[in-house]
């Protein structure tokens, strides 16, 4: 039988999707083009779509402005860092229970806890500002990092469908030998969960990375400010009018995104399959 | 297995520990009472941020909606006080919630319409197909901080690149971030270059669809576009279903690109809830108040998510309905 219409590609397919891939793709050559241009190409704002410059300086020129960007990328790294670590921990811990061990009462628990994700963060955004406050955590990154080691409703959802599937024959050999609970978690189950956990910490380092929000309600410092806050005042300008150093503001986009793209080339292949079964799990 | 399980009953496990699907014991033994002690051990740490993070907050919240706050001196009690400003006043909150909806009406279902087309075509078999993937998904990785740089960029109204490629047809773009005609067309603009996201998903769908239905649409003599019609996209709808509501809810948090590009400006055409709430709390110290705007907000997503969900019926195609 010949391929089917569904899969058969036309002159229209391929026209449709070089005319799409280029006008999503167009920006990201332009960020590319202005990240390497003259100042003086930024002053005439005269942009070429392809880079013509090649003043790959900008890349270092980018630390020795007014802003401390080598800050910016420092704490940026600790923040989303000591998040994953610690998302990826608890939510281990309590998914595991979720899925394996028995009580009375844990069904409540866990439709509360899926409950939960319907809260929108700007709900709590508040009180838990005034919370940091009388802690005395304002304008440190701890408001930012400690709530990630409690896990996330989302996260355990996740381990839970993962470990679920798990087989069980393990563990209860390893209660045979006399290993308790915590020595099934730690030896058996934890590292079969590898795929999910790396999942969890992309998921984590991928949101805490572009966060603006947050560092934006509790970091009021420059030099404490994450990249993403950060990057933002580098278009801020001594004059009115003036054009930004938009040759540099580019530099800083490219290090904002580019460790997104680097993590998701070497990690699409678990958010991936964690997609499509929270996807299929979040419809049915 | 079994003299694994006769030895210690009290291990013997349903094979697919489902939430329900545990039945009762009748007089729990003391590997059960020890069991269900590590349960309650292990989740600690979750009830633990639940309280302190999330229900204490909760309450807090609602109860400082009652109230006038500015964060330093004592809260003053005005019942109703903010919510009936907000809903008969507070022309500022009016046309932030008419810009809200503005934008998810549009941007949402533009957004997931693109996606679709997208996912359609990388269906197909052809060349540099995973290329074609990879540009098309690239700006979804890309944060929003840097979305909306790049778009500032992008948009300005003299030197932009998008209004030199509009003058090259004779076109004269508008100031699109500095005119209250354009600036939501140019929000919505910003969100769209990152429909491609939703690819993914959908693409995992459709390979999930069985080809008999598009055998026997052929035989039929069906056309690809009804094809699509009569078969993708039904078979798509609880993916595209889910999109939905996650977009809704998306759409209503909208934050960062309002900050950084606009302010909300000009002349408010362009503020949102969630920029006028943060403003509110954090640059004006209304904390009642700005509670108080987080609760309608969460209002409306869940009345326009209980809308979509009631609605789904009438389209969203399960499994399950066909075989029974």
């Amino acid at each position: 039988m010949a391929e089917l219409k569904v899969y058969q590609s036309t002159a229209f397919t391929y026209a449709g999707l070089m005319v799409a891939s280029a006008v999503f793709f167009a920006p990201l050559v332009f960020v590319v083009s202005i990240a390497l241009s003259s100042d003086q190409t930024v002053g005439t704002g005269a942009f070429s779509l392809f880079p013509t410059e090649f003043r790959w300086e900008n890349f270092v020129r980018i630390f020795q402005t007014q802003q401390p960007v080598g800050n910016f990328v420092v704490n940026s790294v600790i923040i989303s860092v000591l998040s994953a670590v610690g998302q990826v921990f608890s939510s281990a811990l309590v998914g595991y229970a979720f899925a394996r061990l028995r009580a009375k009462g844990k069904n409540i628990t866990f439709m509360i806890m899926l409950a939960t994700m319907m809260i929108p963060a700007q709900i709590t955004m508040i009180p838990q500002f005034i919370l940091f406050k009388e802690l005395g955590w304002i304008n440190t990154f701890l408001p930012l990092i400690i709530p990630n080691f409690f896990g996330n409703a989302y996260n355990i959802f996740l381990i839970r469908q993962f470990v679920s599937r798990l087989p069980v024959e393990m563990d209860e050999a390893a209660m045979v030998d006399g290993l308790g609970y915590f020595g099934i978690f730690r030896r058996i189950v934890l590292p079969m969960m590898m795929p999910v956990l790396i999942a969890i910490a992309i998921f984590t380092l991928t949101w805490t990375w572009g966060d603006f929000m947050g560092p934006l309600i509790y970091l009021n410092e420059d030099t404490k400010m994450p990249l993403a806050l950060g990057v933002q005042l580098l278009t801020s300008t001594s004059q009115e009018l003036q054009t930004p150093p938009w040759n540099l503001v580019m530099v800083g986009t490219v290090f904002l995104s580019l460790p997104m793209i680097i993590i998701y080339y070497f990690g699409q292949k678990y958010m991936y399959e964690m997609n499509i079964s929270t996807g299929s799990a979040g419809v049915k | 297995m079994t003299t694994l399980q006769q030895k210690n009953p009290a291990q013997a496990r349903p094979p697919e520990p489902a939430v329900n699907g545990i039945p009762a014991k009748p007089r729990p033994s003391k590997m059960r009472r020890k069991e269900a002690r590590f349960f309650w051990l292990f989740i600690s740490p979750w009830i633990f941020g639940f309280v302190v993070f999330l229900l204490g907050p909760m309450l807090a919240s609602v109860y400082l909606s009652f109230t006038d706050w500015d964060s330093f001196t004592d809260p003053t009690w005005v019942g109703f006080g903010n919510y009936v400003k907000l809903i008969t006043e507070d022309t500022v909150f009016h046309k932030a919630l008419w810009n809200t909806l503005y934008f998810a009406f549009f941007s949402v279902p533009l957004g997931m319409g693109i996606a679709l087309w997208l996912a359609a075509l990388l269906n197909k078999k052809m060349k540099a197909r995973k290329i074609f993937r990879t540009l098309v998904y690239l700006p979804h990785l890309v944060p929003i901080v840097a979305v909306a740089l790049i778009f500032q960029m992008i948009l300005a109204p003299d030197a932009g690149p998008l209004n030199r490629i509009l003058a090259v047809f004779g076109v004269d773009g508008p100031a699109w971030l500095f005119d209250s005609e354009w600036v939501k067309p140019a929000i919505i603009l910003l969100s769209l270059w990152q429909a491609g996201g939703a690819t993914v998903l959908l693409l995992a769908g459709m390979k999930g669809i069985p080809q008999e239905f598009y055998e026997a649409a052929e035989i039929d003599g069906a056309s690809s576009l009804r094809q699509f019609w009569s078969i993708t996209f039904p078979q798509l709808t609880p993916i595209i279903f889910f999109n939905l509501i996650m977009g809704i809810i998306g759409a209503f948090q909208v934050f960062a690109q309002v900050y950084i590009l606009t302010q909300g400006g000009p002349d408010n055409a362009s503020q949102m809830l969630v920029p006028l709430l943060f403003t509110e709390a954090f640059r004006n110290y209304h904390m009642g108040y700005a509670s108080a705007i987080s609760w309608l907000l969460f209002l409306m997503v869940m009345a326009l998510t209980i809308l979509a969900f009631s609605t789904s019926r009438k389209w969203v195609f399960y499994e399950t309905e066909v075989k029974n």
